[in-house]
């Protein structure tokens, strides 16, 4: 299984109508963050109609309490969820990668110390975690974007760092890694020239996977009000939904359709990863 | 390994995991800046004051001198002052945490029993309907931010049908010991108790599920069916019983998931729980409030997992003999 590169996980991702659906679902949201410009009709951090109006023709889901345009709030803020979604899982894979090579890699005490530190931090309650994480890194003032991508980071990299040292264990024992050796291959080459291109789709995969759990978590921690208070994403216009009280004052238009897009796009990661792993566990197939 | 062994490792092992949470909080929560920051700029407060108020709460002494003081302090049963409400931090979740308890203990408890059961039998009824349509809301669940499906709950049930209340855990006015209390009490507790419910099974219904499906294929269910015992029996005393192990270790690791809930619960009813107090302790920099909520809630859910650890035990006999 542990064999592939992006190449094979993108023939792999078209193959299966789980992932392919995902894909092209999550490739609808890549695209409307891309050209957002072009998609929404006004600049979502201006002041273009009287606050609190109803959807309209001219605004689609009517305009907030500063009288900026929701709709195209709602199109650029999928910008700074996936920007952030993508970004901390692909940190945490690192860092998590870094961890499970060398906890499966060199075993003994540093394994044992590694493996207690996991599980220590699987323990500990995610978001209140990443909340502490958001404070500490945060300026008085500015800006809170690289905050949270570190603290999201901080608190997904375990899941990773566990499969990494899986695998990382059972390619050690292959034969060719025992001739590298055998010829004089230093750790760091055994490492970086046999193991590390071995694990190259299961680091893809986990970097997909930890997306969909980071997008919520930026969600969680934006709707909270931790959110960078210049930036817009889903999790913060749900937040000021809920904070300029538009739940009760009835305005659906408002609060239902930022969550149903967090919803869409962490349910396409969702779908693109149970095909994957369906491909490398066929174990799976049958349940479904 | 006797009984009583695996009980006192599993005890030294969750007095350690407490130790380790409220030891990393004690030096995170430090490192987020000082609470007394601002009072510098303000002309009211004479440097005195400020210096005063810094040897009170035992901001003059090193980190390490105010870590030794704090666990001393604990063990002696003293949390400290809550800077923000200016009350023994001990009063101020004594007050916040009967509302968390009494909601998520019984939401929890359903929530795992409705899993097991539907779980049960949807994974014998595999490819069903009500199997995919089970199947299709727990994944649309697993993407959805709890917190929006706690809205939305809000919005259809109170803002659209009335049927509950908007926020908080009592209406103002309401005289504690009485049965008038009690029914204003449970008005406003039906909504978030279903919500935590909702998210609660459709989280652990499909482990459940998935582990029917693996006992199903196993040999010992194949040679049950060969002695031509009724598939009532096999249900009940093969299938049922070992989808149980799986579901406890699920149930084991949800912890923090537990606590999560409760922030995002509690700020979206305005639920004056323990979960909201976590969240205005972290951002007011209110260090003695979280090192309290943090402590109590860490003690009480590692409490409860070790009474699933021992629940484990009793069950099944192989996890005793193991290591």
């Amino acid at each position: 299984m542990a064999i592939g590169s992006l190449p094979e996980v993108i023939r792999i991702i078209i193959g299966n109508r789980a992932s392919l659906a995902g894909f092209l679902m999550l490739l609808a949201f890549v695209s409307m963050a891309i050209l957002a410009d072009l998609i929404a009709p006004y600049n979502p951090y201006e002041r273009v109609s009287l606050p609190f109006q109803p959807p309209s023709g001219r605004h689609w889901l009517g305009t907030d309490d500063l009288g900026r345009d929701i709709f195209s709030q709602m199109i650029y803020s999928s910008r700074l969820s996936l920007i952030i979604g993508f970004i901390s899982a692909l940190v945490a894979t690192v860092i998590g990668t870094m961890l499970g090579i060398l906890s499966g890699y060199y075993g003994g005490k540093i394994d044992e110390i590694l493996m207690r530190l996991t599980d220590l931090w699987l323990a500990f309650p995610n978001l209140l975690f990443a909340i502490l994480l958001v404070v500490i890194f945060s300026p008085q003032t500015g800006n809170r974007v690289v905050p949270i991508i570190i603290a999201i980071a901080l608190v997904s990299w375990p899941t990773a760092s566990r499969l990494i040292r899986s695998a990382v264990i059972s390619i050690k024992q292959s034969p060719y890694i025992e001739a590298a050796r055998a010829l004089g291959a230093s750790d760091a080459r055994i490492i970086f020239s046999h193991i590390l291109p071995n694990t190259t789709s299961l680091i893809i995969i986990e970097v997909i996977t930890i997306m969909g759990g980071a997008m919520l978590t930026e969600a969680s921690l934006s709707f909270l009000g931790l959110g960078d208070p210049r930036a817009m994403s889903w999790g913060m216009m749900l937040h000021y939904a809920l904070s300029r009280n538009a739940i009760y004052l009835g305005m659906w238009w408002w609060f239902l359709p930022p969550g149903l897009l967090i919803s869409l796009s962490v349910l396409s990661i969702i779908l693109i990863s149970t095909g994957l792993e369906e491909y490398f566990n066929p174990r799976l197939r049958r349940r479904l | 390994m006797s009984t009583t062994v695996f009980f006192l490792r599993k005890s030294v092992s969750a007095f350690l995991t407490v130790i380790a949470i409220i030891t990393t909080v004690f030096f995170l929560v430090r490192i987020t800046g000082d609470p007394f920051a601002e009072l510098e700029n303000d002309p009211r407060i004479a440097p005195e004051t400020l210096r005063t108020l810094r040897s009170l709460y035992g901001m003059d002494r090193s980190v390490f001198e105010q870590y030794i003081l704090y666990m001393y302090n604990i063990f002696t049963g003293e949390m400290g002052y809550s800077v923000k409400f200016s009350r023994p931090v001990f009063d101020v979740i004594m007050e916040r945490l009967p509302y968390t308890v009494a909601l998520l203990v019984p939401s929890i408890t359903l929530s795992n029993y409705i899993a097991y059961t539907l779980g049960i039998e949807i994974g014998y009824r595999r490819g069903s309907r009500v199997d995919i349509l089970t199947l299709a809301l727990s994944n649309f669940l697993r993407a959805t931010p709890y917190f929006w499906l706690a809205i939305v709950f809000l919005y259809l049930f109170s803002v659209q049908l009335g049927l509950f209340p908007l926020y908080g855990a009592i209406s103002p006015g309401a005289l504690f010991p009485s049965l008038g209390w009690f029914a204003d009490y449970l008005w406003h507790y039906t909504l978030p108790f279903i919500v935590l419910v909702v998210r609660g099974v459709f989280t652990f219904v499909l482990y459940v599920r998935n582990s029917v499906i693996d006992i199903l294929g196993e040999d010992f269910v194949a040679v049950a069916r060969a002695k031509g015992l009724s598939e009532r029996v096999i249900k009940s005393s093969y299938v049922a019983r070992n989808a149980m192990l799986p579901m406890i270790t699920v149930m084991g690791l949800r912890y923090a998931f537990i606590i999560d809930g409760a922030i995002l619960t509690e700020t979206v009813f305005s639920y004056p729980g323990t979960g909201r107090l976590v969240f205005e302790a972290i951002v007011n920099r209110d260090f003695w409030l979280l090192q309290g909520v943090v402590l109590i809630l860490s003690i009480s859910v590692v409490l409860a997992n070790l009474i699933v650890d021992l629940l484990y035990a009793l069950l099944d006999p192989r996890i005793r003999s193991s290591r």
